[in-house]
């Protein structure tokens, strides 16, 4: 048999089951599970049950009460998720958040990402803002500092945190943060990696092998097994050679 | 269960490897959750590791990596991934089964994989000594509980045993119990034999493996 296609432009509702296309350009809701190849928001919809698609697109509201597992989930508007999400690759160049944990192979944040427990990719970019509960899981962190993000704690190979370009115009970068002028930050519990390379960013503790604290750096207590370099605008309180 | 644990730095360095692979190993789900016990400690919060089985997870992921992806390493060692589909006719040529398992078996073929690892319980505690009745509890325990073999991290089996003195009439009796460290009992039971459940299924799973 072959499932069909439901498509809500005015305001409705759908009951779940197994649909090739969900399109909701109006306001509608979904109620009960739905497995689906597609799912299109770009109006305002509530998705109450699970929800298993290919490929998912949220360029309104969309708001998903419970666990949600997709191939490939673009946030341009605002997106939440109250459970947990198994999204292979994550976009979001809106508001993205998640009340539960997210695992993923392929996390692109350049609008604003909240995940409540733990975050799990292989790789994760940032040119945006997070916020994670937890932990911060992947074999690349490459982030790019807007706003102030923050993360309980991150692991992983090799970890990249560069402050926004703006201080290179004529201002240091701890002045910068001193006076509050528009620059990134990062505030993390823990951080431990392979390679990491930090910039503007306060943490208790890092612990790596080949450890760079850059400029605008606050860090309790570093400890490294191969080399570490302390820039001179980064504080660092204590430092251990294992 | 105060179970010898070992720093999260020091499993790096007494093994030499990256904290790449051990996220890596994490997320994959080849190092169970529940083995990362948070600890302060005068520096500040560390992570801690029960010793016995960290060091044991990682010298089998290390030499089963030559041959397998990740993948298929998650398929043969993590407990939730266990094989649903076996139909194994001849336990006791399974190592952790073997010759003393012979006494336990029930039915001529068709074990499942619950019903193996069952076996390896009842045949691990014949070979510390349990008398084969005895045994025969432990595998019905968790035979009848077959999802604790699926279920994640520190499930324990026991066989304890209680000596009631009355009247004259002195009875022991031996009790099987089922359920997640740390298991209490009181203070009149003995735990005759204890078989950590996690560490059989790996067990009844490479064995199967070898086989095949």
């Amino acid at each position: 048999m072959e499932s069909q296609s439901v498509s809500i432009s005015g305001s409705g509702r759908v009951s779940g089951g197994e649909y090739t296309q969900v399109r909701i350009s109006g306001s509608g809701r979904v109620e009960g599970d739905v497995i689906a190849q597609e799912i299109r928001v770009s109006g305002s919809a509530r998705f109450q049950g699970t929800v298993k698609a290919k490929e998912i697109t949220v360029s309104g509201s969309g708001k998903f009460t419970s666990r949600v597992e997709a191939d490939i989930l673009v946030t341009s508007g605002s997106c939440g998720i109250e459970g947990d999400a198994v999204v292979k690759e994550l976009r979001s160049s809106g508001a993205q958040r998640i009340g539960g944990s997210l695992r993923s192979h392929y996390v692109r944040v350049s609008g604003v990402l909240n995940v409540a427990c733990d975050l799990e990719t292989d790789g994760f970019t940032s040119s945006g803002r997070f916020e994670i509960g937890g932990l911060l899981s992947a074999d690349r962190v490459e982030v790019k500092l807007v706003g102030d993000s923050r993360a309980r704690e991150i692991g992983g190979e090799n970890i990249d945190i560069r402050a926004s370009s703006g201080f290179n115009f004529g201002i240091s970068l701890s002045r910068g943060l001193r006076f509050g002028v528009g620059i990134g930050t990062l505030t993390v519990g823990e951080i431990e990696g392979d390679h990491i390379h930090l910039e503007a960013t306060t943490a208790d503790v890092v612990r790596g092998k080949i450890v760079h604290i850059g400029p605008g750096c606050r860090i309790g207590r570093v400890e490294y097994t191969e080399s570490l370099e302390v820039h001179p605008e980064a504080e660092v309180r204590e430092k251990t050679k294992r | 269960m105060d179970e010898d644990l070992i720093a999260k730095k020091d499993v790096l360095e007494q093994t030499g490897i990256s904290y790449g692979q051990l996220y890596r190993w994490k997320r994959k789900g080849l190092i169970p959750e529940a083995w990362f016990i948070r600890k302060a400690t005068v520096t500040g919060q560390e992570t801690f590791f029960p010793r016995d089985k960290i060091l044991t997870r990682i010298e089998q992921i290390r030499s089963l990596k030559e041959e397998q992806s990740l993948d298929e390493l998650v398929q043969i060692l993590a407990p939730e991934a266990s094989p649903e589909c076996v139909q194994h006719d001849n336990p006791a040529a399974l190592a952790p089964i073997g010759a003393e398992g012979r006494k336990l078996l029930w039915k001529e073929r068709g074990y499942t994989f619950g019903e193996l690892v069952a076996l390896a319980c009842g045949a691990q505690a014949m070979r510390s000594g349990t008398r084969p009745t005895e045994a025969k509890l432990l595998v019905d325990l968790v035979r009848a509980e077959e999802a604790a073999v699926r279920s994640s991290t520190g499930m324990t089996a026991l066989l304890a045993e209680k000596a009631l003195d009355q009247e004259g009439i002195s009875v022991r009796l031996t009790l099987g119990v089922l359920g997640h460290e740390p298991l209490k009992l009181d203070r009149e039971s003995r735990i005759k034999h204890r078989v950590d459940l996690e560490q059989i299924t790996e067990q009844v799973k490479l064995a199967l493996r070898e086989v095949a």
